[in-house]
């Protein structure tokens, strides 16, 4: 009688200090299995820099090419409205159109970066980049085309 | 007997919790979670992606001596289909570096060998490196890429470059920079009035908003001292001196009748190419906007006639203009660039010195280290100089004197606010404002975060192209001295890229083009704002420069004859509009885009053998060029080269 109390009661304390360490433990690696939301993005430093912050890798690296190779055209901000484009006809495409940005897959992006207008039956104004730029570059200019129309609008 | 019981029980009891905590402790490893958490992630995708094999996973970087366990939680960076994923599953972006030869600390820093979240960021006590923010990332790739311009790495690239024009080694020793020129002060008694003077020392940019000339925040008093004592230096290096003004500039109503030529000759020299004009224009040179309200007319008169001689170095052209030209040239600019604000004010009563003011404006000239950019009376250059920051990169946090700013304690944080504003830590400080924007000092202090100590194999290391040792001589060489021809130009290697590349100009252009060229010199390119002047030389000079050229500025391996028969003509006039479309950056008739040259003439400007060449392959001439590469078999090079000729 006497040992089954004792028994009970350990074995409840056992548990209660079980208890105690998780959650102790838990207090550190917390909910959704210890994916710490806030903290986890590099913590903002208390100088304010430019927007590069913003964008993930591939889109600074999109947006340095675009601004080199494709602004004269598109526009700084992507609008089609670059400083070359009223001499073209038909315009250049407006990057921030949605709709429309949207409905392109990534495959049928890259196939006309690589071989411009002419590789998909569109204007030959276009020129191909196949042979300037390689397919990791391609890819940066199509992450920085899908942050100009993010996909969730 | 009961109490013995107890006692065991309780022993016991004891002993079993001490047994439990080493697996409990080590069933609730923080990096546990994150594997549990990966395998069902990845069990919920619609791909088949292996699951993670629970433990401890760690990357042995032998050639950098790192060991890295933070592929122990991020588990998806070679994952394709855990690109949308969050961190720290999500896929690594594709760099030119893998992480299985490079690792994670080379690039990101951070403690590669901790296993909890915290350690591993590194930000706790005792460990300098932690996790880089992604505005400073690019640092890390300074410790092994050496070279100016580093792809893929505009930051670093911009911040590189802005550390050299600013001339920070004047006063900080770092490798891997260029001592810009700057201009003698000898001679600036003679130059420039002594209210200019005052308001330029007070603040350079006001006069001249590009300048590279920083703010050293003087007070009136100091600023009326150091200004007292420049002004005390009359006579030019190398004992040079002015002449005089000629009689056409002596009295308004002479100066007058010159007027017109004098502003045809400043446009056709093309001036605001390389100095802007209230701020619009060039941007290499200084601002004239005010220029006569700054430099007196016999300085303008004499600087014009031969810049070398007054300022030797400087890379402005000796312009071939007659006596009467220049004096034009110089009656022009006296009345037109006139700071109107200055002259309408009182005249000042007469500055009556500070006895002391020698001693004084010296002692000021040393402590903020004028001569480490400025000769000054044979003055032993680089007095005074600031902390070495050749391996600044490496600082620990604990050299830092952070005064009483509330900054992020920070190596990063403690630079960009230290170049924003250099005197914010402690008063004493001497460092001039730049008036650097944030991104400036974000791109200064990557370039300066990688410069560290630390061991890298030299296999690794990437350096720039040793330094151009081409020097021109003979006819030519004075030449290209006296008209300061690498000021814009590059010749085999050497010289600034505001213009072209001339290494294979003889190449590329017909002889006769490049003699008329001299004599007109028209603009190729509609959107430039750097034009090429029109630097008025004798034929004698243009002959003896294009037979150099002719010479020296050629590989015959870029000779090609090219059929150019009706057939092949018309076939490169279709591939030109219909299948590349190079009507889009290029014109002809008026026709087409203003990216690139216009190509009207084009036959009788390029020679055929430049054109095939170079369609095959732009950036084997031009690394810079936004020219797309198209491929063109030989066939289709030739037939677009044969269109091209035809048209002169």
């Amino acid at each position: 009688m006497r040992a089954g109390g004792l028994a009970r009661q350990s074995s409840f304390t056992f548990l209660a200090l079980l208890l105690l360490i998780a959650c102790a433990r838990h207090d550190d690696a917390p909910e959704n299995g210890g994916v710490r939301q806030d903290t986890l993005e590099p913590s903002s430093s208390s100088v304010s820099t430019a927007d590069v912050a913003n964008l993930t890798y591939e889109q600074r690296q999109g947006q340095h090419l675009f601004l080199k190779y494709c602004q004269v055209c598109h526009g700084a901000n992507g609008r089609g409205d670059g400083f070359n484009a009223f001499n073209l006809s038909p315009k250049p495409r407006d990057f921030t159109d949605h709709r429309y940005m949207n409905a392109l897959s990534d495959a049928r992006l890259l196939e006309t970066v690589s071989q411009g207008g002419k590789g998909v039956n569109k204007s030959v104004l276009m020129p191909s980049w196949g042979g300037r730029l390689r397919k990791n570059e391609q890819g940066y200019i199509i992450a920085y085309l899908r942050y100009l129309a993010p996909s969730s609008h | 007997m009961k109490k013995l019981r107890l006692t065991f029980a309780i022993s016991s009891l004891t002993f079993l919790v001490m047994l439990a905590i080493s697996p409990l402790k080590d069933f609730f490893r923080e990096w546990k979670w994150y594997q549990y958490e990966y395998n069902e992630l990845v069990s919920d995708l619609p791909q088949r992606v292996k699951p993670a094999e629970i433990g401890i996973k760690q990357l042995w970087i032998q050639k950098l001596d790192r060991i890295d366990r933070c592929v122990t939680c991020h588990l998806g960076l070679n994952e394709p289909a855990l690109r949308e994923a969050k961190q720290p599953f999500r896929t690594h972006p594709k760099i030119d570096h893998d992480y299985e030869d490079f690792g994670c600390t080379a690039c990101h820093e951070g403690q590669g060998s901790a296993t909890t979240y915290r350690e591993s960021v590194g930000k706790v006590v005792f460990w300098d490196k932690p996790v880089f923010p992604t505005e400073f990332m690019e640092a890390s790739c300074a410790k092994c890429h050496k070279e100016r311009e580093v792809p893929h790495a505009p930051i670093l690239t911009l911040g590189r470059k802005l550390i050299e024009e600013a001339n920070c080694i004047a006063c900080h020793q770092m490798n891997g920079f260029e001592k810009q020129w700057t201009p003698s002060l000898d001679g600036i008694g003679s130059k420039v009035n002594r209210t200019w003077l005052v308001n330029w020392l007070k603040h350079p940019k006001a006069y001249f908003g590009k300048t590279k000339m920083p703010n050293f925040l003087l007070t009136d008093e100091e600023a009326g001292i150091l200004t007292d004592y420049l002004m005390t230096f009359k006579s030019f290096p190398n004992n040079a001196a002015l002449d005089g003004l000629p009689p056409a500039l002596a009295s308004e109503e002479e100066r007058a009748k010159l007027l017109e030529l004098g502003s045809t000759r400043f446009r056709e020299a093309r001036c605001i190419s390389c100095h802007p004009i209230n701020g619009r224009g060039g941007y290499v040179a200084s601002d004239l906007g005010k220029v006569a309200s700054k430099a007196t007319a016999e300085w303008l008169y004499g600087y014009i006639k031969n810049p070398k001689r007054l300022q030797p170095g400087v890379e402005m052209p000796r312009y071939r203009f007659n006596d009467m030209e220049l004096a034009a040239v110089v009656a022009y600019i006296q009345s037109e660039y006139v700071d109107y604000e200055t002259a309408e004010l009182p005249e000042l009563p007469p500055q009556i010195p500070n006895p002391a003011y020698f001693e004084q404006g010296q002692a000021l000239f040393k402590k903020y280290n004028c001569s480490g950019c400025h000769e000054l009376g044979g003055m032993k250059k680089a007095e005074e100089m600031g902390p070495e920051l050749k391996f600044i990169g490496g600082k620990k946090l604990y050299e830092i004197d952070f005064g009483s700013s509330n900054i992020e304690q920070t190596l990063p944080s403690y630079l960009v606010t230290k170049i924003k504003n250099p005197r914010v830590f402690s008063p004493v400080m001497k460092m001039p404002s730049y008036e650097f924007t944030n991104e400036e000092a974000q791109a200064i202090t990557v370039a300066m975060l990688g410069n560290t100590d630390e061991r890298i194999p030299e296999e690794l290391k990437v350096y720039p192209k040793p330094q151009s040792t081409y020097s021109p001589q003979g006819e030519f060489g004075t030449l290209v001295e006296d008209l300061a021809c690498f000021g814009c130009h590059t010749m085999f290697g050497r010289g600034r890229l505001v213009a072209t590349d001339l290494t294979l100009e003889a190449s590329q252009a017909q002889k006769g083009w490049i003699s008329g060229y001299f004599k007109i010199p028209y603009s190729l390119r509609p959107i430039l704002t750097e034009r090429m002047p029109n630097l008025f030389a004798s034929d004698a000079e243009i002959k003896v420069m294009v037979d150099y050229m002719e010479k020296v500025f050629i590989a015959d391996s870029l000779e090609r004859n090219i059929r150019a028969g009706r057939d092949e003509i018309s076939k490169g006039r279709i591939l030109y509009y219909e299948k590349h479309g190079c009507q889009a950056c290029h014109q002809i008739n008026l026709k087409g885009g203003y990216v690139g040259p216009a190509l009207d003439n084009v036959g009788s400007r390029l020679k055929p053998g430049w054109i095939f060449h170079w369609l095959k392959n732009p950036q084997a001439f031009k690394p810079e060029s936004i020219e797309p590469n198209n491929n063109l078999t030989d066939e289709e090079a030739e037939a677009l080269t044969a269109f091209l000729m035809s048209l002169k």
